[in-house]
Formats: structure tokens, C-alpha cells, sequence
């Protein structure tokens, strides 16, 4: 980002996007580790609400493909792409797993299984950040 | 608890929800790493490789979890546990081994430690859902 030639102005404005987005993601899969885990300490399933709160994450997540993809076309690769696409990717399919298992085990135990997801996609998502910076 | 209890009901569903993910996990890393340059580092490459097929065996075994999957699920999660101390002792004792991480290098600690944890927790899973009583072989 800081070399010698200097960004365009549309460039600079994209590369703002990125990280409020990453941390937009972070805090929305944050709430919904707390809510489910909530839910899971009080012995409750996981309900629709929460699912929704989940498909609000995946949105974020989605928009941050439609980004990322934007970016790159324009020439501003993150350092690794492989890798990043990789977590993006994951990341993806993390909650939905979660959610199809929400419908098949009435019990606390999906409430658990959305609280690990909800952690999972944040922990993707730091991961994201770094290796797009070239950790 | 019933007769024939399915490893992936209850808590176990979060078990395979995490294999899973390191499951992708490793699959991705491994296959950019040998594809793009396996000579670098050929020992780790392809452990990392091999750790991503265990714990797809782990992931799918886990998720059946009954009859014979059991077996599966044992073998595979006993080879992660060996795989994890064995590699993570070596990964510190002879560091020149390794030039790049593997999922199983410093004992996971690249992965926040998770595959450390994971088949201790999947082996004594299996223990406590497993059909007959303890100590009876199956």
C-alpha cells in the first residue's frame, strides 16, 4: 500500500473497505458466539433468530468476496492468494454447516455447534486480514 | 445412553464441525504448499499432506459414527494423537527438519493448538459413546 507509485483515488477508497469489513465480520460472528453460547449454558437449541443473526455474518461474508474479487481484478492481489481465497472459502461454508445441523439436533448441542462455527469464521476472518498483509 | 450411539449426536456434532474445518484447512494449505514448490521442504509438505487425508477420514468417520466407521474413527484419531506428539517433539528438537509448519509442527501451535487438543477429545469421545461397556471388547 505504501509504495513509491501512489494509489488511485478509487484504489485507496477499496483498500479503506477492507479492513471495517474484516471487523464488521469479527464483531457480527462475536455476537453470535455470545448469543448461541447463551443459549447453550441455558440449555436451549438453537432458534430461528439466532440462524438469522447467522445469514446477517454470511451476508457480511459474502460482501467481503464481492470485494476481495473487485480488488483483486484491479491489481491489488492480497500476498498470498491461494491461501486468503482458501479461508474465504471455508469461511463460507462454515455457518451453513452449523445451521443445516441447527435443524437436525433439537438440543443444546446445536446451540454449541454454533457458538464453535460463529469462533471459527472470526478466527478465519483474523486470519484473512493477516495473510492479505503478508503474515 | 442407547446400545448403538452414533458418535456425530450431541456434543459429538461439534467434534466433527471442527475436524471439518481443519480437515478444509489442511486440504488447502498442503495442496498450494506441494504444488507450488514441494523440493523446498519435501519432510513437511507431505506430512501436511498426510495429516489433511487423516483428518478427512477422522471428519467422515466421526459423522457416520456407528459399526464399523468406529474402527475408522479410532485408527484415524489414534494416528492424529501419535502424529501430533511425534511430529510436534520432533518439530523441536530438530527444527531443520521442518524449514516449513505442517499442521502438526510445535504440536499445533500454528493452529492455536486445536490439533493437540482435537483427538484427545475425539478419542475419549469415542470411548464414552462406544456400544458395549468399558473395558468389554467390541
Amino acid at each position: 500500500m505504501l509504495d513509491g507509485a501512489g494509489p488511485s483515488p478509487a484504489r485507496r477508497i477499496l483498500s479503506g473497505v477492507w479492513t471495517p469489513l474484516a471487523l464488521a465480520v469479527i464483531a457480527a460472528a462475536a455476537v453470535v458466539t455470545a448469543w448461541a453460547t447463551h443459549s447453550a449454558l441455558r440449555n436451549r437449541a438453537v432458534v430461528l433468530r439466532q440462524l438469522l443473526a447467522a445469514g446477517v455474518v454470511e451476508a457480511l461474508l459474502v460482501g467481503q468476496v464481492a470485494e476481495a474479487a473487485v480488488r483483486s481484478l484491479r491489481g491489488d492481489l492480497p500476498t498470498d492468494p491461494a491461501t486468503f481465497w482458501g479461508y474465504l472459502a471455508t469461511s463460507l461454508l462454515v455457518l451453513p454447516a452449523a445451521a443445516a445441523w441447527a435443524f437436525a439436533e433439537r438440543t443444546r448441542w446445536s446451540s454449541v455447534v454454533l457458538a464453535a462455527a460463529a469462533v471459527t469464521v472470526g478466527v478465519l476472518e483474523f486470519r484473512m486480514l493477516v495473510v492479505w498483509a503478508g503474515g | 445412553m442407547s446400545p448403538e450411539r452414533s458418535t456425530a449426536s450431541g456434543p459429538g456434532r461439534v467434534l466433527v464441525l471442527v475436524y471439518a474445518v481443519l480437515a478444509v484447512a489442511a486440504t488447502a494449505r498442503s495442496a498450494v504448499q506441494i504444488s507450488r514448490d514441494l523440493a523446498a521442504a519435501p519432510l513437511a509438505y507431505l506430512l501436511s499432506g498426510f495429516a489433511a487425508l487423516v483428518y478427512h477420514a477422522a471428519t467422515l468417520a466421526l459423522a457416520r459414527g456407528t459399526g464399523r466407521w468406529r474402527v475408522l474413527a479410532w485408527c484415524a484419531v489414534g494416528i492424529e494423537a501419535a502424529g501430533v506428539l511425534a511430529v510436534g517433539a520432533l518439530s523441536v528438537a530438530r527444527p531443520e527438519l521442518f524449514a516449513e509448519a505442517t499442521v502438526w509442527s510445535r504440536f499445533g501451535a500454528g493452529y492455536g493448538y486445536v490439533p493437540l487438543v482435537l483427538p484427545f477429545l475425539g478419542l475419549g469421545w469415542l470411548a464414552r459413546t462406544r456400544p458395549t461397556a468399558p473395558g468389554v471388547p467390541q
